[in-house]
């Protein structure tokens, strides 16, 4: 069967090549093809892998089909198609994203191609992508996450960014003076109050305590978790947060930022989607505040990756395209729209304003976390996403919330 | 030999004509809730392998606070669809009269009906919004702050089903209309010749023959609200923190987001049983009027 068809398109191929000889040699060519998923909601991001994925296929002689999918369909797309019908390229989230696909081996293992190119050397988020001392994707760029602000705002107002607990609620009733909200946050999409929940968990308890309850080792009942609760609950009092905020997605958040009726907002480099053109060299980034000197600085830093799935029919043409993608100019041109950090760090982004405040915001970090809905189970998740929702509407019920939340993590790892 | 090939081919003809129907009514209808069913009995994540772990999903769903406020939204949609009946009854009757701006009144309130649920839940969270919508207008102009009905854990499913309720008025107004127009000019002749008017002629000569149409209203709007989806994703998402959710929505939100099939599939089993109390119900009453007929 295969022969057949092999035969008739080399039979095609070759009367095409006598009938128009100048075609001839992309025809023969094209019988190499490529196919990529993306997930990319930044329409010139889109265009930029577009038009590097269309080089690559001229230069290679290969066929690329390249689509691209809505980012949050695609979360629970890849399930399927990783199964069902797998592309030779597909776009991803690393850490336990994609531990849980590398464990039913679903990803090949690319560690030869990392070492024969040296790219470990320059890319020190690898180790997002490393399961039992394997490489299953390559990173392409971080997501750093920390309190943006206005620098205009800031300096008529006098004010620097908080670096204390103490700080950041004073710093709070100076905003509320000055009329404006201290902290605008959309909770609409659930995930940016699990972001709080991880910047005050890193803070309150440290990083390694913050692994395992990601890994399902602490319950959420746990006494530790109380003092977070605490902590976050005076916030909430204090009339830190946006009113109404779960009626908001994080663009309108930051629209409120953008137009000076609120003081900072817990975001990464993608803050400049919900900022207009004329703005953006305003926005500073500042790390959160400290609440327990005794421990190190650890922050979330999200690292988008990109894989070849195990079922891949291409898997040689596969390996080409990553080692054409993934050249310092090609990666910078696609990650340039996006206001991501690049993963590798031969990349000069120093002409762009975002990227050079989030390589500032990387300075000093003792150690990094993914982001709650990336680094625990995706049941755990859910219900924790849910669960900091409600939290911020309704401090209040923390007992009952953990508890609930707890529920999903016993399910998930089992009883402790 | 010629009279039973006929008469083969004579019985033969109604199945045949029946099969691609009843076909596709097996796989898709009857095949699919019987393997939802069978899923609910075990614990799945979607690909991996399936583990038998029997009745302890439905044990589950009793002890989760998130069924009970589906399923109590799920109540507050079927009370609050029992009013598109009236109300498009209402309207048809308004919209029904002889006058000449009518037709204009007519098309709309037919409006809502053509568009999409997607894009009549946009318009409701616009009009919603706390700070530039409609909503807010009013209730600036009369000096009051605005409500965030889709923030207030009281209030969100009251708003989202309200949203819901106009399409739904609408197509109880067509199905009132068109009602109206097979009335039995001969028996509203007589009424009128007895003297019957208004109120009277509405409540003896016209309501009675729309019976059969009220029915259907009032059936498919059952079913509307016990299968409505859509609006919910739009507007809230399920949110906050799951008070809109309702049984179809929670029964999406563990299967595809916390990987749950089995759990899902359960869920699916309890919405399946209420909706079979109403479709049940509706096809006794089709199969009555038939025989009767």
């Amino acid at each position: 069967m295969t022969r057949n068809t092999l035969n008739r398109r080399r039979f095609l191929a070759a009367t095409a090549a006598a009938g128009t000889s100048c075609l001839a040699a992309p025809l023969y060519a094209q019988s190499r093809e490529l196919v990529i998923i993306s997930d990319r909601g930044n329409p010139d991001q889109r265009a930029a892998l577009t038009d590097i994925a269309n080089a690559f296929g001229r230069e290679a002689g290969v066929r690329v089909s390249l689509n691209n999918m809505d980012h949050e369909a695609h979360k629970t797309a890849i399930r399927n198609y990783l199964v069902a019908s797998p592309p030779d390229i597909n776009f991803w989230f690393s850490g336990e994203r994609m531990r849980g696909f590398v464990k039913r081996g679903l990803f090949s293992d690319i560690t030869d191609l990392v070492e024969k190119n040296g790219w470990a050397d320059v890319v020190p988020a690898m180790s997002a992508t490393t399961v039992d001392g394997r490489i299953y994707g390559l990173p392409t760029a971080g997501l750093v996450w920390g309190l943006w602000y206005r620098k205009d705002v800031f300096d008529s107002n006098g004010w620097t960014p908080p670096r204390t607990a103490e700080d950041f609620l004073s710093f709070g009733q100076n905003a509320r003076e000055a009329g404006m909200t201290p902290i605008a946050i959309g909770t609409k999409e659930m995930w940016p109050a699990a972001g709080w929940f991880d910047h005050m968990n890193l803070r309150i308890n440290g990083l390694d305590h913050h692994r395992a309850l990601m890994e399902g080792r602490i319950a959420y009942t746990d006494g530790s978790l109380t003092r977070v609760t605490d902590r976050w609950a005076e916030q909430v009092k204090a009339g830190m947060f946006l009113r109404n905020e779960t009626s908001y997605g994080w663009e309108q958040a930051a629209a409120i930022l953008a137009q000076k009726k609120a003081a900072m907002m817990d975001l990464a480099g993608f803050i400049i989607y919900g900022f207009p053109e004329a703005d953006r060299a305003q926005l500073r980034l500042a790390p959160f505040p400290t609440y327990d000197t005794g421990i190190g600085r650890y922050e979330d830093f999200s690292v988008d990756s990109i894989h070849i799935p195990s079922g891949a029919k291409n898997p040689e043409v596969a390996r080409d395209f990553l080692t054409y993608f993934y050249q310092p100019d090609r990666l910078w041109e696609y990650l340039k729209p996006d206001g991501n950090l690049p993963a590798r760090t031969d990349i000069d982004v120093s002409s762009d304003p975002i990227m050079v405040e989030s390589r500032k915001g990387l300075v000093g970090v003792d150690g990094t976390s993914q982001y709650f809905d990336r680094d625990t189970d995706p049941d755990v998740a859910q219900a924790g996403l849910k669960g900091f929702q409600e939290f911020m509407v309704r401090p209040e019920r923390a007992s009952d919330i953990l508890a609930g939340i707890e529920r999903a993590r016993a399910r998930a790892y089992g009883p402790l | 030999m010629l009279r039973t090939r006929r008469s083969l081919r004579h019985r033969a003809t109604p199945a045949l004509l029946l099969a691609p129907g009843l076909l596709l009514f097996l796989v898709v209808i009857v095949f699919s809730a019987l393997r939802t069913f069978w899923i609910s009995l075990h614990a799945w994540d979607g690909f991996g392998p399936m583990t038998w772990v029997g009745l302890s999903n439905y044990a589950e769903l009793w002890g989760d606070p998130q069924f009970w406020v589906s399923l109590r939204n799920n109540v507050i949609w079927l009370a609050v669809f029992l009013l598109a009946p009236p109300m498009g009854l209402a309207i048809a009757l308004l919209v029904n009269q002889k006058i000449r701006t009518m037709r204009l009144a007519k098309s709309l309130f037919f409006m809502p009906l053509v568009l999409s649920t997607v894009t009549v839940g946009v318009i409701f969270v616009w009009f919603y919004d706390p700070s530039y919508g409609l909503l807010a207008l009013l209730f600036h102009a009369f000096g009051a702050s605005p409500p965030a009905v889709l923030s207030s854990d009281t209030w969100v499913t009251f708003a989202v089903v309200f949203a819901a309720l106009w399409p739904q008025v609408a197509f109880c107004m067509i199905l009132f209309l068109a009602g109206l127009n097979t009335l039995d000019e001969e028996i509203i002749g007589a009424g009128r010749v007895d003297n019957a008017r208004g109120w009277q002629m509405l409540r003896h000569i016209v309501l009675p023959q729309l019976r059969q149409v009220a029915f259907i209203a009032l059936a498919i709007s059952m079913i509307g609200a016990l299968r409505s989806f859509d609006i919910i994703a739009v507007m809230t998402s399920g949110g906050p923190f799951g008070s809109s959710t309702n049984l179809a929505y929670q029964m999406y939100q563990e299967s595809l987001f916390s990987y749950r099939f089995g759990y899902g599939a359960a869920l699916a089993t309890v919405l399946f049983a209420i909706m079979m109390v109403f479709i049940v119900w509706y096809l006794l009453r089709l199969l009555r009027d038939e025989r009767s007929a």
